[in-house]
């Protein structure tokens, strides 16, 4: 609560003093003797901020490792059960004509919204962004599936 | 024939991929929506509005709709800043 209070108080007298140093010299030089009779807050603020800073990157290190760690191992085929899951689940293909090596919009009936759709869904499963470029040139399951591969560094 | 045609397709084709674009930065932006409710209404409404009007060959009515949604797509960004700061 204390430091709380000391960071508002320091804010307060830091935007000012900020706004002025872009100004003119002659407004500068009247403002020092205000900003230097803060010092001492300041220094007892900072000296609290460090503390803070120390804490929180241990803190969410633990927390990435405990999420990513019971992952399984990328391979070529987990990749593609993976791929084909999302497929399925997407209400616009028939799990049944859907092959590896269909094309959404000639095999399976689909549009360029459609396929929009596909590979934001494959960002949202492998947790990662594909750049626009990219995207509009994956067609077929395989070529999803190779892309990943390639993207994740996973080979046969 | 060819020399009139040429243009014209090259132009529809850059505007799909504008209008490709923006459902693509759409969809990216409502992913980012913190309520899951609201997000999948969001996800829907887009889908829908997009779907709804794939067939128009209008070029105004197409460049009023791609206005619309960048004008769509910026409230919704601003929305989001607002709400995480």
């Amino acid at each position: 609560m204390a430091a709380r209070v000391l960071l508002q108080c320091v804010r307060s007298c830091a935007r000012p003093s900020l706004r002025l140093c872009s100004g003119n010299l002659a407004v500068r030089a009247a403002v020092i003797p205000a900003v230097s009779t803060h010092r001492p807050l300041s220094l007892a603020a900072d000296r609290q901020r460090t503390r803070w800073f120390v804490r929180s990157p241990i803190l969410s290190v633990g927390v990435l490792c405990r999420q990513y760690s019971d992952l399984p191992p990328l391979t070529l085929e987990t990749i593609k059960d993976r791929v084909m899951y999302v497929l399925k689940l997407y209400d616009k293909i028939n799990p049944e004509t859907l092959q590896t090596s269909s094309h959404f919009m000639k095999d399976l009936g689909l549009d360029s919204l459609d396929q929009v759709e596909i590979i934001m869904a494959m960002e949202d499963e492998f947790g990662f962004e594909i750049p626009d470029a990219e995207a509009e040139k994956l067609m077929t399951p395989e070529e999803i599936v190779q892309y990943i591969a390639d993207k994740k560094d996973v080979y046969e | 024939m060819e020399s009139q045609r040429g243009p014209h397709v090259l132009f529809t084709y850059l505007q799909r991929q504008k209008v490709l674009g923006i459902y693509r930065t759409m969809l990216r932006t409502i992913r980012q929506v913190p309520d899951q409710a609201d997000r999948k209404y969001l996800r829907d409404w887009a889908r829908q509005e997009f779907k709804r009007n794939k067939n128009a060959s209008d070029q105004d009515a197409i460049r009023m709709m791609v206005s619309q949604a960048s004008r769509h797509l910026e409230e919704l960004q601003k929305t989001l800043a607002l709400a995480r700061s």
